[in-house]
């Protein structure tokens, strides 16, 4: 059986911002000595979510917009599983833009990893909710009216435990954020910016490099909410990589007492009937 | 011979409801049959609630419109429903609120009965919650029932309450039976006195019996956003969830809801959902990932009148082709659709079974009608009832040591695959919504493609071969007429044939797809006449059996005011017929 996660080769544009996510992802599970069998990951539809075929674990491909319900199932249908999404921007902040919200609430925990390259790159280029304002697309000629969203600052304020931002160019860094973001017990959220060669001209490595700065124990607190607000508004002039907010909660399954004894699919199947019928006598 | 009908009304908020289920309690525990259907607006406050409760000796498969006892509890009622009355019916009200020169009394010659509940509470210092328990307390000297059953039932319902609640409704009860015995000593004149020997029955709605049939069946994850008329299942599976050890989750919306049950169906948790048509129009993609990754899952779509938000809270049969159809591609899925109590919870347990066979969804296809009526149901039926938990082809660690090279969706001559479980020992797999190798990686291969087509579809081959029901025929074989019907309608039909047996029998569908083809030709070419029975406004069933037989149905009775049938209705109908 496959240990080392790696699966077909990318079908990715070369130069792609996702070959390091996909890199990283590896290095995390590997580093955590995760067994393949142990871990789930559910893929989002868009050149994101073609990841299932490059990583090897047990997949599930799901719709697009549809990664992060799916995983709460999983997860809840099955605690001992690490589980890990790969959504795109379009996937996660647009068509499924409310899973995320309430997925954070939950504190359900999965690690939700978002390829943030600000198009919809599958369907050749279309703007995605975090295009920068103006930005001019075959689906917005006249540049994007919208503000871009900004994911850490929604994820922040709608409670999700654990909030990392990487850069697909900083693969070992991003290891870290992702390995630390499966370790973390409760919802995670790693939003990574990814160029994405053929459809955006702008946002590039070179555009990346100028603006990222490394967060560290000198620059910021991640145990304070208001110190990783103020990191989640650093949108434009820098932008801070590295955990922004990190708090340990009770996660969703932990509040669930039908799991104490153990997994739900695992559970006895059997009902006694007589239990239930007497009040409808 | 007891058969009587008995409708209370009044505002919404009053108890009618908890009322209604007392009274067909009570006809249980004193030996009878009973159906009760409720009838409410879309409002928490204000509106006109009623509900129809008939009891009879015999099999009571229906309500029906013509009433005995008309308790009005407000103007409204009367106004509504005093032309249902029979002939020699009464009506309960209380003048002191109406001006009675103000009640146009209906054709017939109907009784009515003042019954002062105002006064009652005001000199009792009872409060207007306890106006229902003085209606039962009338009821129950009107028709002889045994005082202590109500009683009883009232220290049972409010058991975790204290004991002063409990006494202030056992005395409202009193109130109301004391002012009757008094006034109206020879109360009505079909009684409901307790037999000698009791049959032990449940008095149970259909959501309750898909609750108990998801229980039963070990379903552990029902995910669902409040929807009527199915809102009550998820209502009472939340309440039993420490109990059966089932996850209830409430979920942001009906995306989120299937999606999650998608979830957990592929970890190996039997999982459920339930809706009505707005929050499945929203799961429909999902459906279609769940035909294309092969994962099981089972739906309680409880119809309601559409389009859009439609008339919330009563009833239709107006989903069926959509549910058919639903879901972009092609793929099997399973459509069943109970017609009673008993049924429900049987098909229930059996759609956990045929999703886990078929790995594809399974609907259990219902509407408010049978979700929210309450039928007396023999609890030895239920208990009896014994379908042992088939998994399929579920594969366990122990399988997968002996498979090398496991494949999910390896192609089989059935079309099912053996599936394995995320998190089992030895084997990696990947369940896909794109197209497909038997491995589970992404194919836009043709050969491939319509490899695993044919293989989907070959489940519905192996389903018709192996586990499809044809319609079953009520009543005499011979009768000139066949009523052709599906779903919640058995019931009105099955009340219009007591003492009609020799006019016409009933086709009824529950197994709706897939539908054999050549046996159900056979069957339709052999009836002398049909008359389809519906309640939607285009003859769904019809339209189906069409397509499926190519025979059309002779004619067509079609009802779609958000009304069930009465079993009055239906036989007008097939007087003109015949
Ligand atoms: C319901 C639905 N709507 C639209 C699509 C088409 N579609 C596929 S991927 C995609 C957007 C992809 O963008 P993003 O999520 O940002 O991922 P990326 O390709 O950039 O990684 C869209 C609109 C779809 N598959 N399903
Ligand atoms: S289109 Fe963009 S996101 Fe998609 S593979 Fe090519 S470079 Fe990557």
């Amino acid at each position: 059986m496959n240990n080392n996660f790696s699966g077909y080769f990318p079908t990715w544009c070369p130069g792609c911002g996702n070959f390091g996510i996909w890199g990283a992802l590896k290095n995390a599970c590997q580093n955590q000595k995760i067994p393949p069998v142990n871990l789930a990951v559910v893929y989002g539809v868009g050149c994101s979510g073609n990841m299932n075929d490059f990583f090897t674990a047990n997949n599930f491909h799901s719709l697009h917009g549809r990664s992060v319900p799916t995983a709460v199932g999983i997860k809840i249908a099955n605690h001992k599983l690490s589980v890990v999404v790969i959504a795109g921007d379009g996937d996660c902040y647009g068509e499924g833009g409310n899973h995320l919200i309430h997925a954070a609430r939950g504190n359900h925990d999965i690690t939700v990893i978002v390829h943030d390259n600000r198009v919809y790159g599958l369907t050749t280029g279309q703007v995605a909710p975090t295009a920068l304002k103006g930005f001019k697309s075959k689906s917005t000629p006249a540049g994007i009216i919208e503000v871009p969203l900004n994911p850490i600052a929604l994820a922040l304020t709608q409670g999700a435990t654990y909030i990392a931002q990487g850069f697909a160019g900083e693969v070992s860094h991003l290891t870290g954020l992702i390995e630390a973001a499966i370790r973390h017990e409760g919802f995670s959220l790693v939003n990574i910016f990814q160029p994405c060669v053929t459809f955006n001209p702008l946002t590039t490595y070179d555009w990346y490099r100028q603006r990222v700065y490394k967060l560290d124990g000198e620059n910021h607190d991640p145990g304070n909410f208001q110190k990783a607000m103020e990191k989640a508004l650093e949108t434009e002039e820098k932008l801070p990589i590295g955990i922004v907010y990190q708090v340990e909660k009770p996660t969703y399954t932990d509040n669930l007492p039908q799991l104490q004894k153990g997994v739900l699919a695992e559970a006895d199947l059997t009902a006694d009937l007589e239990k239930y019928i007497e009040e409808f006598v | 011979m007891t058969d009587l009908t008995i409708k209370i009304g009044g505002a919404a908020g009053f108890g009618i409801m908890t009322t209604g289920l007392f009274l067909g309690k009570i006809a249980a525990r004193s030996g009878y049959e009973a159906f009760e259907y409720p009838e409410y607006p879309s409002l928490i406050r204000g509106g006109h609630n009623v509900v129809s409760v008939r009891i009879a000796d015999g099999k009571v498969f229906s309500q029906e419109k013509k009433t005995d006892i008309l308790i009005c509890l407000n103007e409204g009622t009367y106004r509504l429903h005093s032309s249902e009355l029979k002939d020699g019916g009464l009506a309960v009200i209380d003048q002191d609120k109406v001006d009675p020169k103000k009640l146009e009394k209906p054709a017939g010659n109907i009784t009515l009965l003042h019954v002062p509940f105002a006064k009652i509470l005001k000199d009792n210092s009872l409060s207007p919650v306890m106006l229902n328990n003085i209606a039962l307390g009338v009821l129950m000297h009107l028709v002889g029932a045994d005082l202590e059953i109500l009683n009883q039932l009232i220290t049972e319902t409010f058991a975790r309450k204290n004991k002063e609640i409990i006494d202030k409704n056992i005395q409202a009860a009193r109130f109301g039976f004391e002012y009757v015995q008094k006034n109206f000593p020879a109360g009505y004149k079909t009684k409901l006195s307790k037999k000698a020997s009791i049959e032990k029955r449940l008095f149970i709605s259909g959501n309750e019996m898909i609750g108990l049939g998801a229980i039963a069946a070990g379903c552990k994850f029902y995910c669902a956003y409040p929807m009527t008329p199915s809102s009550t299942i998820l209502h009472y599976l939340a309440a039993k969830s420490e109990k059966s050890q089932m996850v209830v989750k409430h979920a942001e919306d009906e995306i989120s809801v299937i999606n999650m049950a998608l979830g957990a169906s592929w970890a190996g948790v039997r999982s459920m959902t339930g809706t009505s048509g707005g929050g499945y129009a929203l799961m429909v993609e999902a459906v279609s990932l769940a035909g294309i990754t092969e994962m099981p899952v089972v739906i309680a779509m409880g119809q309601r009148p559409g389009p859009a938000t439609g008339m919330p809270t009563w009833t239709e049969q107006g989903d069926l082709l959509f549910i058919l159809h639903s879901g972009h591609g092609e793929f099997p899925k399973i459509l069943l659709a109970p017609g009673d109590m008993e049924e429900t919870y049987r098909l229930t347990l059996e759609a956990f079974n045929l999703a886990d066979i078929y790995q594809t969804p399974v609907f259990i296809l219902v509407d408010k009608y049978l979700q929210e009526g309450h039928q007396s149901v023999e609890e030895f039926r239920i208990k009896n009832l014994e379908l042992k938990i088939n998994r399929g082809k579920l594969l366990s660690d122990k399988d997968l040591q002996n498979i090398t090279n496991y494949k999910r969706y390896q192609i089989t001559d059935d079309g099912i695959s053996p599936r394995a479980l995320p998190g089992m020992k030895n084997v990696l797999h990947q369940v896909n919504s794109y197209e497909h190798l038997e491995d589970g990686h992404t194919t836009e291969e043709e050969n491939e493609r319509t490899k695993q087509v044919d293989k989907r579809n070959r489940k519905t081959a192996t389903f018709l071969a192996k586990n499809a029901k044809l319609p079953v025929l009520y009543g005499k074989k011979e009768a000139a007429l066949t009523i052709i019907a599906w779903g919640s309608m058995k019931g009105p039909i099955l009340q219009a044939m007591q003492g009609n047996e020799d006019k016409f029998n009933l086709l009824h569908f529950t197994y709706l797809w897939p539908m054999p083809s050549e046996p159900v030709t056979k069957i339709l070419k052999d009836c002398r006449k049909t008359l389809l029975v519906e309640n939607n406004s285009t003859g769904q069933l019809g339209q189906l059996l069409k397509m499926v037989t190519g025979i059309g149905i002779d004619d067509r009775l079609l009802k779609y005011s958000g009304r069930p049938f009465y079993p009055e209705e239906i036989l007008e109908k097939i007087k003109e017929t015949l």
